[in-house]
């Protein structure tokens, strides 16, 4: 990596879908595509400005996209385990690759894996009866997906938002899993108010860490009685708030996590993905993101 | 052969009985009418009255299910319905238009008819504004298409009708149900043939025993859609008939069994696979038939 800061997005990206147009599709026998849901997304991540793009995750919730692709997993109200979680086919390769041709050869692609942490704590287990078990087993499947990923992506984000509640004592050999000889660089985003377990976050074998640093700016207190190998990704607008922050706004913020963070800092991104605000909004809050990006790297 | 062990509901409009378990009620029959859009009514009278009588001498209830495909078909339909149809008898219609779906609801308010009326359907592709005019002039029934554009599986229907498959802000059952209508039937959304079509099938017992819903499918649209029968042209019809079996053979209650001319075949077909399905149900788990059901007419 060189020293631009770059910017980026967690994952998710909000799109209205069409349901009638969907249904449409079933009244007349036809297939919809899925194509264009992903095109708004990367189009809008790409028309920002951003450094690096995701696919949008438009499909589906974090959870689902994995679960519905994933052996012993079925979903109902909720994703159901009613056997051996188990690798099937690529998940995320599809969209990834359609999202990679959409974008200008000097941006960057991320693939996004929710964490098999957060993926056990989410589902309703009715086979284990073992949350560990059932947590390694998702981490073995997103490994082989992340060895298919890492040949079509340039960064391979781990979103694990039940870190943020505990992190189990095995959940370092979670990461490592899927972490272990991926030769793109890695990140661990956590969101939520991370400060108490840092020190566990530090052990993490990712490149990079990122969290709520905007929604949770004690995490940079936190952060300073540490030493670490691990890169930032500075979380500077929220994605809990349709509020869209101003670019000095950002820009104060990024400053402070310069003046903690040093060069350590190589992303600034929103806290967390941004599905759940309203599109206008979360394009222009990437905007604003992407100018104060542009004003640090010169 | 089975039972459910799910309770089951068993429905009633306007004097015509629908769900429960497997042997006791025949399978209702929905046969369309003014598929090709524009209403062609002496044709229709004919189709109709024809499907009455093989409903009274099968006993299997049979539901008129209108195709209305324009605002401007409306008045000439609800005219057809005000004049043909029998003082009691229930019908459906089916709109894909939700303009369309608005305008009809409140001319079925008009005429007082809302309480024959089988709305078909809610399904993910609702609107606001239909919505607004099903709390406003709610229908005694309606059906909800299960398809769930993400996961055609059996359980994937569940999910929609859970949550919607975050395609809709809750699961389908919860809007139809905020909105007032009490008596829910569940189409299962026979797909396109090769594409996952069993599954419309499996998901009648699954969805009845998780449930207890009437609930059953259009398996014609399956038929309709295949290229593969074009090499057996002259089976068309015998397959098309026959596949409604499968909907009575899995537990379902109801079949949207394509043009109503398709009738005489249809009603003769389902109804024998329903006496077989009461000969065997009362014989092993002791259920006897209801008192309209075509095994009463073999005694």
């Amino acid at each position: 990596m060189n020293n631009k800061i770059k910017t980026c997005v967690i994952g998710s990206y909000p799109v209205l879908t069409d349901a009638m147009e969907l249904m449409n599709g079933y009244f007349n026998g036809k297939e919809i595509p899925w194509d264009k849901y992903i095109q708004y997304a990367v189009s809008d991540m790409v028309n920002a400005g951003l450094d690096i793009v995701s696919d949008g995750q438009t499909r589906d919730p974090f959870i689902q996209i994995f679960t519905r692709k994933l052996k012993g997993c079925r979903i109902r109200a909720r994703t159901e385990i009613i056997g051996k979680v188990e690798y099937n086919a690529p998940i995320t390769i599809k969209d990834q690759k359609y999202a990679r041709s959409l974008i200008p050869d000097d941006k960057e692609l991320t693939g996004v894996l929710t964490g098999p942490y957060t993926l056990s704590k989410s589902c309703i287990d009715l086979y284990y009866n073992d949350e560990k078990d059932l947590a390694f087993d998702f981490a073995h499947a997103l490994k082989q997906e992340a060895k298919v990923l890492q040949k079509h992506v340039d960064m391979i984000s781990i979103d694990e938002p039940f870190f943020s509640n505990e992190i189990p004592d095995y959940g370092k050999e979670l990461i490592e899993i899927i972490t272990k000889d991926i030769s793109c660089p890695t990140r661990l985003h956590a969101c939520g108010n991370v400060s108490d377990i840092i020190s566990e976050l530090l052990e993490m074998p990712v490149d990079i860490l990122s969290h709520e640093f905007k929604a949770s700016p004690q995490i940079f207190d936190a952060f300073k009685d540490y030493t670490f190998p691990q890169k930032i990704c500075l979380g500077v607008v929220r994605s809990d708030d349709t509020r869209v922050e101003s670019v000095e706004e950002i820009m104060d913020h990024t400053k402070k996590g310069m003046r903690i963070f040093g060069e350590k800092i190589v992303q600034l991104a929103p806290d967390c993905g941004q599905k759940l605000l309203p599109r206008d909004v979360a394009f222009q809050k990437l905007k604003n993101l992407v100018k104060v990006g542009e004003k640090i790297n010169g | 052969m089975f039972s459910f062990t799910k309770e089951q509901e068993i429905l009633e409009i306007s004097g015509t009985k629908i769900g429960g378990q497997p042997g006791v009620y025949p399978t209702v029959l929905f046969g369309g009418m003014f598929f090709k859009g524009e209403p062609d009514c002496e044709t229709a009278e004919k189709y109709l009255n024809n499907m009455l009588d093989l409903s009274k001498r099968t006993g299997n209830p049979a539901i008129p299910d209108f195709f209305i495909r324009k605002e401007e078909y409306i008045e000439e339909i609800t005219n057809f319905i005000e004049r043909v149809l029998p003082e009691n008898q229930p019908f459906s219609i089916d709109v894909t238009d939700p303009q369309v779906k608005v305008r009809i609801l409140e001319c079925l308010h008009e005429k007082n008819f809302l309480s024959r009326t089988i709305y078909n359907s809610i399904h993910v592709g609702i609107t606001d504004e239909e919505r607004e005019a099903l709390t406003k002039y709610t229908p005694e029934m309606a059906i909800i298409v299960a398809f769930n554009p993400k996961d055609k599986s059996p359980d994937g229907k569940i999910e929609v009708l859970e949550n919607g498959a975050h395609l809709t802000d809750i699961g389908l059952l919860d809007i139809s149900k905020n909105l007032g209508i009490k008596k829910i039937l569940i189409d299962t959304a026979a797909l396109a043939p090769g594409d996952n079509t069993g599954a419309a099938i499996a998901a009648i017992p699954v969805i009845k025993e998780e449930y207890g819903l009437p609930t059953g499918c259009a398996i014609h649209n399956v038929v309709e859609k295949s290229k593969w029968l074009n090499d057996f042209e002259s089976a068309r019809k015998t397959v098309d008939a026959s596949s409604n079996v499968n909907i009575s053979l899995f537990g379902g209650d109801f079949a949207i069994f394509g043009p109503i001319g398709n009738a005489d075949i249809v009603f003769p077909t389902v109804a024998w696979q329903d006496i077989l399905i009461s000969e065997y149900t009362e014989n092993y788990f002791g259920i006897s038939p209801d008192e309209h059901h075509p095994r009463r007419k073999l005694f």
